[in-house]
């Protein structure tokens, strides 16, 4: 055997027998203990350096959360909201690993932050650091576009139109603004190509790129260390230096235990992230963005028209540029604030208009009622379409066809609407049933029964003639019809001295009011209960109801039973409207 | 050779944070594992959402009655609602199945096309009057016993009634590669 193949066999088998020997011959065990024990923490640790690990620790949090969120999504317009809904409602912790994902994206923003004021008190974006700072920039306008990307993807109202919004603004943008919005929309205008254009940015380029970012940033600070406070000469802080793992490490884990605790508290006491009801592009939605782009937001209300490009484009375009010119911009002797005045200063500003605008926002948003109004109205919507998806969605996605009245509504407009009106305005061949059986409608019927809005576009021969009476027996009488109805509220004494006046009056000369007998007006006894309803539905010409004037046609036959259940309940409805 | 203080407080230190950042995965991972346990282990799965006309719930009308003709199965498929995770469906197709009759007016038999063996579709070879897995060869007869081949049991008999002129199924899945018969979903 040569030297040469004893030295080759000698590399590859194994030192001392052990598995570890085994692994550390082929992976380079050792080096990698000892570049891990390398690093020292010149000055001592702190928790001042914690901020790049948290940061670095809610980063794979986000991973682990979004691979688990990734198993049960789907990106398109029918499916996405619905299946974000069932993680929500229906999947065993789909609420909390959610809203972990949510949450954290939002802590990502504020440790990210955190880390880049810390790193500018520091100096540590100083010669020779300075590419390392623009690293780090770059990662954090991309935790930006992680998090507006994911927004999008549940498809509520929320994503939707915040979306719109940053699309049109892109869209807004000199000589590529056309074409960046295309790309961003996958097409002309919102729709599934959005959401898997999104999915495929959030969920495969951002984390691949964002990781390849991470492992350089992170090369980059092991190679020139960590920068010491200002107070500590290079030869101070040389002698005060400590071994990083595990003095650092352990400061690196409490502060992000507690990170992890904030956003799991937070997650529990809110029960998750909001999931508002599924994007309407038909409705009025009150689009406000996110928390961390309430700046921007507010911002651009100080520009308008074609000033708005300032706004959304001129400002931030500068203070980028400038942030990641910092390096050179700088000029200070040393890395102490006494010799960095400016940029301190600069920063202190930037960070305090931030939070001016951002409370700008807040503020205006609570003193205004229309916004509480519109977020009273989302609320309900929300609160619909989250029951409704408990029964699952249907294939085009829209849950509203799960509720019973929406359905009702399609047979309204198929079947009723050719003759009744709905909107106070009068029906082509019958009454009007906007506020139907409602005090203020029946008061409106005895007081002009064939008018425009009630029985007049039927053209009944002989119908019935207006009720003469003082204000007080009207009123009477009002109660007495409304009481008939089953209105809990009704003033059974009122209703009963009606009743007393249905003689005096004539009434009864055409109307019965025992249920049983048969006359030429339809029998009074509890007209207007659901029971009632169903009847005139099924067949008005019923002997009990309006007999052989009656025009309307019957349904029963032409609409199931479980139908005509629908439109009673439609029908009785109307009172409150 | 003595311990040196501060080495004893970065053993214990190194200890504390290896078991910190254990806590923080495993608070990550641990609700995920119960998320991905939801739709397929009983003991953790949201609460089964119900709904009438649930496969293997109402019969389903698949054919009339007169098209089936003696000794000629005839390929049909079962259209109806079903509940897929958060989908609510209306009209899918749930299956298929052959429709078999010995004799003209005969009673109506229905075999699933799903092969108790791997779960591939059977088909009707008319040359040998049998039904064939394309996947792994076995055969069965118009019975629905499995003459040759891997199958464990032959063809799974789908409870199925005429009424008027339809013929009805009431479609069903059933675990493959078992010898006992057993329904799922």
């Amino acid at each position: 055997m040569s030297a040469e193949r004893a030295a080759e066999k000698k590399a590859t088998t194994t030192r001392d027998g052990t598995l570890r020997g085994w692994l550390a011959d082929r992976i380079g065990l050792e080096e990698l203990e000892r570049t891990i024990r390398a690093g020292q923490v010149p000055g001592g640790a702190s928790f001042w350096h914690t901020l790049g690990s948290v940061a670095a620790g809610l980063f794979v949090l986000e991973a682990i959360t979004g691979i688990f969120l990734a198993t049960a999504y789907t990106p398109s317009v029918t499916g996405a909201w619905a299946s974000v809904a069932y993680i929500q409602d229906q999947m065993t912790l789909g609420w909390f690993v959610r809203g972990v994902h949510s949450f954290g994206s939002s802590a990502l923003i504020v440790v990210s932050g955190l880390h880049l004021l810390q790193v500018m008190l520091f100096g540590a974006y100083r010669r020779p650091r300075e590419l390392n700072w623009m690293v780090g920039l770059a990662l954090f306008a991309m935790v930006a576009v992680f998090a507006l990307s994911g927004y999008l993807l549940p498809w509520d109202q929320k994503g939707y139109w915040a979306k719109l919004v940053e699309a049109t603004i892109a869209g807004s943008a000199p000589l590529v603004g056309a074409t960046a919005q295309r790309l961003i929309q996958g097409g002309a205008s919102f729709g599934t190509m959005t959401l898997t254009r999104a999915y495929a940015l959030h969920a495969m380029a951002l984390p691949a790129v964002l990781t390849a970012l991470v492992v350089f940033h992170v090369y980059l600070f092991r190679r020139h260390g960590y920068t010491p406070k200002w107070s500590l000469s290079t030869e101070a802080a040389a002698a005060r230096a400590v071994p990083a793992w595990p003095d650092q490490a352990f400061r690196n884990a409490v502060v992000g235990v507690l990170a992890w605790g904030v956003v799991g508290v937070a997650v529990i006491a809110r029960h998750g992230a909001p999931l508002e009801s599924p994007a309407d592009p038909t409705s009025s939605y009150l689009a406000r963005p996110e928390w961390y782009a309430l700046p921007l937001f507010q911002l651009r209300m100080f520009f308008e028209g074609p000033l708005e490009i300032i706004a959304t484009m001129v400002i931030p375009g500068i203070v980028t540029a400038l942030a990641f010119a910092l390096p050179f911009l700088d000029g200070g002797a040393t890395n102490h604030p006494r010799d960095r005045r400016r940029v301190l200063t600069a920063g202190a500003l930037g960070l305090l208009a931030l939070t001016v605008l951002a409370v700008t926002a807040l503020a205006k948003d609570a003193r205004d009622p229309a916004y509480a109004k519109a977020r009273a109205e989302e609320k309900a919507r929300t609160e619909t379409a989250r029951r409704l998806a408990l029964a699952g969605v249907p294939a085009d996605g829209n849950v509203l066809r799960n509720d019973p009245m929406y359905h009702a509504r399609e047979i309204w407009d198929e079947r009723c609407a050719g003759c009744h009106g709905l909107a106070g305005a009068g029906g082509e061949k019958g009454p009007d049933l906007k506020g139907y059986n409602s005090r203020a409608w029946i008061r409106g019927f005895l007081a002009n029964p064939e008018g425009a809005l009630y029985m007049g576009p039927a053209k009944i021969e002989k119908g019935m003639r207006p009720v003469e009476a003082t204000p007080e027996e009207t009123d009477a009488l009002v109660e007495y019809l409304y009481a008939e109805t089953g209105a809990p509220d009704a003033d059974t004494g009122k209703a009963g001295r009606g009743r007393d006046l249905l003689s005096p009056k004539d009434c009864d000369t055409c109307h019965d009011f025992d249920g049983e007998g048969e006359n030429d007006g339809p029998n009074l006894k509890g007209r207007g209960t659901p029971k009632w309803v169903a009847g005139v539905i099924a067949d008005a010409g019923h002997p009990l109801l309006f007999t052989d004037r009656n025009k309307m046609p019957k349904f029963r036959g032409k609409l199931t039973a479980q139908e005509i259940d629908e439109m009673t309940r439609f029908v009785i409805d109307l009172k409150a409207k | 050779m003595a311990v040196d203080p501060p080495d004893e407080r970065r053993s214990f230190l190194k200890l504390v944070t290896a078991g910190l950042g254990a806590l923080t995965a495993g608070l990550a991972v641990i609700p995920g594992l119960g998320f991905l346990a939801a739709p397929g282990l009983g003991f953790l799965a949201a609460p089964p959402r119900g709904r009438a006309g649930a496969p293997g719930g109402s019969p389903l009308r698949v054919a009339g009655e007169r098209d089936v003709k003696p000794n000629r199965p005839l390929h049909v498929t079962a259209v109806g609602p079903h509940d897929d995770a958060w989908l609510r469906l209306d009209k899918i197709t749930l299956g298929s199945c052959w429709l078999v009759r010995a004799a003209e007016d005969g009673p109506i038999r229905a075999f699933s096309t799903v092969c108790p063996h791997l779960g591939c579709g059977v088909d009707y070879d008319e040359m040998t009057g049998r039904f064939n897995c394309p996947c792994h060869t076995s055969a069965f007869d118009l019975d629905g016993r499995c003459l040759s081949g891997p199958s464990p049991r032959g063809l799974d008999e789908l409870e199925t009634h005429v009424e008027g002129r339809d013929v009805l199924v009431r479609y069903q899945r059933f675990r493959v590669g078992t010898a006992k018969r057993e329904p799922i979903g």
